[in-house]
């Protein structure tokens, strides 16, 4: 392969400007970064590339670039996403939007909030990536009460193979027409295709927004209550649980709203509802029935809007958890002792709350400290490793767990599809 | 498609060293009965007295996973197909073993595993009848949400493999919309499981890859799916709309509120007009009941009609009697008057033979508007509220409320109208149903130009049920008559080609649950496009030797493992 030539091409496929070299050591094969302007030329790019065999790594905001050591040994081309960023279709009808895949989800959000729509109660740190970045993992986290994983807002995806063929998966709210096609996209980590752009379901921005905040004597007690709640059909925009001493970390001097200092086995239980008027106040009050039934009682609202700030990405520090671990509804305590426990015996303290709670269980996120100061460093990895372990065993579900056994499936599809195996080579494997 | 070749003895031979003599079958009977479904153009030819063009080579009632597997690594082996059958109630011909094979049927396998009251799941056995399935999960305080009218002749491996919908969907979902995860023994031979209990898995959905499969990929033997603690309150309701248009326009607020009635059914004029002929005796049987609550009343399975052992699922139609065109209009206003039993069935055979003349009255003579059917169902406090939003949100939206006893009368009669009709067609004259989707922007230009491309040829009639928040399906009945077998599967595959050719033009789906099979597989490329290459690379990747229910979803008969010639 010629390397000027082939930099060359990629200019006329996607304009001079719009190619780059990345820089590589000494040995490596070459490697540009190409940002297309739509999603005929992605597919004259992959198409160009697939000829010389030459990977290509989509690009969303780049959060997450792909480890693509295992491929160091062929040329490659990143593809990026960030000339794609335009809302092709909003269909205000069927509260739809076709956008492009490298529009981010606060993007998205700006062009729907004005016109009264959003994407949903997603978590906000989840819109800084791109709509491509975010369909293509799929991580815990991702959900939302109401509105459940992102991957079910996907009505359809247009992406290019390897071979340059573009497909559009037909929009319909539902089908049965074989298998849902768009989901071999969604979680694909850029190994199927390129998705150059996505249709997802919006929605009306709530009539109504409650928060309330409550106090329970325990951990376990709050997690009871919640469900309580959700088996009454509640369905809130927001829920999370606090044990005490997360409660102190993320909401410092507002907790003093909760009255005197607030009990170490106590915990926080967090909500938001949201839609008509009447639901919403139904919605909540399913929950502080639930909560006294518990044994909790309500508190201070100010701590629920304290609450609603930090997760809006109010600008606060609250450091990264440790570590997060998804469980189904009845594996939730289990995991939470067990790695309360295995910290303990470490030398650390694990502080935790629970979000993200959805059909199939919720996430709890941890973070570990000694000395009240968040670990790091090796000492955070030792103590991580050992709680880990215990999570798992607690039947916990450790972020990027994948199942062995579908390995030889996914790399059968995928020598289908991309026989030359240049898309992605190094993810999923 | 030539059949695959087997030594039948020595079929039968490995097949009772698996299973025992007594779960195998290569008898005439069972070889025909396992030929077909309920797909109404096979029923034609039955009724002709055409014995079936497709058999198996053998069906077996396995009872285990293991066995499962076992005989799917035999086929391979032996290098024949392996055709998944459930309840037999597939409208599509999903089931015709196109080259032969053995039939599974998963009956036997059908134990109820494990009802989790803290993850709210069930692990189920793909064989369990839908209507036992239901009734056990009721009996402990649950439902699944799931009811089909052919909820008494399907099973949960069908509908998971069909991607099925029940009445009440619009709350609880479409099956797939609450399955999480599946035991599946793929065409390779292997046993897998999908998805981990959550969604903190890397990598591609494998459960909804394989639902929907209808058996091309691999055999789903077992699923775990999501309940929902049975309803304490059910609330029904009849409305009347002025159109379809102002009718879909009430529904479409009414969920993208974010509210969800469990079942909310439109029908159009002329299947309000029809219904109300067939209605009015059997709504004669609540006169005078007292307007029932709703508390706590139980969705009573036991009161629908059972059908009788062999006897089929769909409808017979009347002997048509063409009297002089001027005379169907006033006849069809007088049967309406009337009201009076069996004159249904008058009005019907009437129309078949006048099938453009009726389509066209139905517009103007019949505008007496659309009825609609809502209900809601769930936990007690939050549905009260629900209704109380859903009900005035109708209103607003110029819906006219007509009472209770409509709701309630059709919850009562809701799987009726699958079995009131008789097994076999007459003369020529045969019914189907075509159910498709769109969006809400797309909807009426769907409802138009289908109901225009079928009202050539059949009496059509449609009610738009299955409402999201994004769009809607449409349930098309129609009916039509031709003088003999060949005439009449000329004129049934022409509605389907006119009609789905339709459906892909304005950009709706060809199926929002009947499934694909091989009714539909001609669609599949105009339905999916290059996006068929993905399907083609599952199928690649889960059944190398298309072995799995070749020939269905569209993809081909052939068999891939044709004999390599070493190179020289
Ligand atoms: C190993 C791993 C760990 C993660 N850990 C966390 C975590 O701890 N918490 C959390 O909230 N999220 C986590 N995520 C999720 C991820 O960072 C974001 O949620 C989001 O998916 C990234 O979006 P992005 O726009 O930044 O994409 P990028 O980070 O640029 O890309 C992410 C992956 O998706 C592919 N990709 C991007 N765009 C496309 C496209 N248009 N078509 C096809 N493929 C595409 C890339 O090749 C890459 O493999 C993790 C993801 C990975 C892969
Ligand atoms: C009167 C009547 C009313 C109906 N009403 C509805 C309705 O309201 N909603 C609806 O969705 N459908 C309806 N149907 C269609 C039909 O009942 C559904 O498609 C149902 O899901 C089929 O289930 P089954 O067990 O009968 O499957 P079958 O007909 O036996 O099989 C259907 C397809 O699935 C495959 N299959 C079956 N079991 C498995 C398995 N375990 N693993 C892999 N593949 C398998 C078969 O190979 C075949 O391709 C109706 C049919 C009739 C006759």
């Amino acid at each position: 392969m010629n390397r000027d030539a082939f930099a060359r091409e990629l200019g006329v496929l996607v304009g001079d400007g719009n190619v780059q070299g990345v820089p590589v050591t000494a040995g490596e094969p070459p490697a540009w970064q190409v940002a297309p302007g739509s999603a005929a030329e992605v597919a004259e790019v992959v198409r160009r590339c697939n000829r010389d065999g030459v990977a290509v790594l989509p690009v969303g905001s780049g959060a997450r670039p792909t480890r693509w050591k295992a491929v160091a040994e062929r040329p490659r081309v990143h593809v990026a996403m960030r000339r794609m960023d335009h809302v092709v279709h909003l269909d205000e009808t069927s509260l739809l939007v076709h956008v492009q895949a490298g529009l981010t989800g606060a993007g998205l959000e700006k062009v729907l909030v004005p016109r009264g729509l959003s994407l949903g109660d997603y978590p906000a740190t989840m819109l800084g990536s791109t709509i491509g970045g975010m369909i293509a993992v799929r991580t815990p986290g991702k959900s939302s009460a109401r509105h459940g994983f992102l991957e079910d807002a996907v009505l359809g995806v247009s992406a290019v193979l390897a071979d340059g063929r573009s497909i559009h998966t037909r929009v319909a709210p539902r089908r049965a027409t074989g298998p849902d096609l768009a989901r071999a996209l969604c979680g694909s980590e850029g190994t199927i295709g390129v998705i150059t752009s996505v249709v997802l379901r919006i929605h009306l921005k709530a009539e109504a927004r409650l928060l309330a905040a409550y106090v329970l004597p325990s951990f376990d007690a709050a997690l009871a209550a919640a469900y309580l709640a959700l088996r009454e059909e509640c369905q809130p925009a927001g829920l999370r649980v606090y044990d005490s001493a997360e409660a102190r970390a993320h909401l410092g001097d507002e907790l003093a709203l909760a009255g005197p200092a607030l009990d170490d086995d106590a915990a926080l239980l967090l909500v938001a509802t949201a839609g008509p008027t009447d639901l919403a106040v139904c919605d909540r009050d399913l929950v502080t029935s639930a909560v006294e039934a518990e044994g909790g009682a309500a508190t201070d609202p100010r701590l629920a809007d304290a609450w609603w700030k930090l997760r809006g990405g109010d600008p606060r520090q609250v450091p990264p958890p440790s570590l997060q671990v998804t469980a189904t509804p009845s594996k939730l305590r289990a995991v939470y002792r067990a790695v309360r426990d295995a910290a303990r015996d470490a030398g650390a303290t694990a502080r935790a709350h629970v979000s993200r709670f959805d059909a199939g269980g919720a996430v709890v996120f941890v973070t570990l400290v000694a000395d009240g100061k968040p670990l790091d460093g090796a000492r955070l990895d030792a103590v991580r490793a050992t709680c880990e372990q215990a999570a798992g065993d607690a039947g916990g579900w450790l972020l990027g767990a994948r199942p062995a056994q579908m390995d030889p499936y996914l790399a059968a599809l995928r020598a289908e599809l991309d026989p030359n195996g240049i898309l992605n080579p190094g993810a999923l494997s | 498609m030539p059949r695959a070749h087997v030594d039948p003895d020595r079929l039968r031979r490995e097949l009772e060293s698996l299973l025992g003599a007594r779960r195998v079958s290569m008898r005439d009977g069972d070889l025909d009965t396992y030929a077909r479904d309920m797909w109404p153009r096979l029923l034609l030819a039955r009724r002709d007295g055409q014995l079936p063009e497709h058999r198996p080579h053998a069906v077996v009632w396995p009872e285990t996973q293991r066995e499962l597997v076992a005989l799917v690594k035999l086929a391979r082996s032996l290098a024949i197909p392996v055709i998944p059958y459930g309840g037999g109630s597939g409208v599509c011909g999903g089931v015709v073993p196109l080259r032969g094979g053995i039939t599974i049927d998963l009956k036997r396998m059908q134990a109820i595993r494990s009802v989790s009251r803290d993850e709210m799941v069930v692990d189920v056995e793909a064989g369990l009848s839908g209507e036992r399935f239901e009734r056990e999960l009721r009996r402990r305080g649950y439902t699944f949400g799931n009811f089909p009218s052919s909820i008494y002749c399907s099973t949960v491996g069908g509908w998971l493999a069909t991607r099925a919908a029940g009445q009440l969907s619009t709350k609880y979902g479409k099956v797939e919309d609450r399955v999480a995860g599946l035991t599946v023994i793929t065409g390779r031979g292997e046993l897998i499981e999908t998805d981990g209990p959550s969604r903190a898995v890397r990598g591609p959905n494998w459960t909804q890859l394989l639902v929907g499969s209808e058996g091309t990929l691999g055999i789903i033997a077992a699923a775990r799916l999501r309940l929902s603690t049975a309803p304490q309150l059910e609330i029904f309701r009849g409305f009347e709309f002025d159109d379809v248009a102002a009718g879909t326009e009430a529904i479409r607020r009414v969920l993208q509120r974010g509210l969800r009635p469990a079942v909310v059914r439109l029908y159009d004029e002329l299947d309000t007009f029809i219904n109300s002929l067939g209605k009015k005796a059997a709504t004669g049987d609540h006169a005078g009941a007292p307007i029932t609550t709703g508390y706590g009343a139980p969705h009573d399975l036991s009161a629908a009609p059972v059908p009788m052992p062999g006897e089929g699922a769909l409808p017979v139609l009347p002997r048509p009697e063409p009297p002089a065109d001027d005379g169907v209009v006033s006849r069809l206003l007088a049967i309406a008057r009337g009201r009076r039993r069996g004159l249904h069935k008058e009005a019907v055979g009437l129309a078949l033979d006048h099938a453009k003349l009726v389509n066209r009255i139905a517009g103007t003579v019949a505008r007496r508007g659309c009825r609609m059917v809502i209900g809601l169902e769930g936990a007690r406090i939050r549905t009260e509220v629900e209704a109380a939003l859903t009900f005035a949100e109708l209103a607003h939206a110029g819906g006219r409320d007509t009472g209770e006893e409509a709701g309630w009368a059709w919850l009562a009669h809701r799987y009726a109208v699958s079995y009131r009709m008789s097994p076999t067609f007459r003369d020529g004259a045969f019914v189907d149903t075509m159910e498709v989707a769109s969006t809400w922007e797309r909807l009426m230009d769907l409802y138009h130009s289908v109901r225009d491309a079928i009202s050539q040829h059949a009496v059509v009639m449609a009610h738009f049920s299955h409402a999201y928040a994004e769009g809607c399906s449409i349930y098309f009945t129609f009916a039509a008559h031709a003088d003999d077998l060949a005439g009449s599967r000329r004129l049934y595959d022409t509605i389907w080609r006119d009609g789905l050719e339709a459906v892909t033009r304005v950009g709706g789906t060809i199926s929002h649950h009947h499934g694909v099979g091989l009714l539909k597989g001609p669609y599949m490329a105009g339905e999916h496009r290059e996006g068929m290459a993905v399907l083609h690379g599952l199928k690649q990747s889960l059944d190398p030797d298309n072995l799995m229910n070749p020939g269905k979803l569209g993809m081909a008969a052939a068999p891939t493992g044709v004999p390599r010639k070493e190179a020289s």
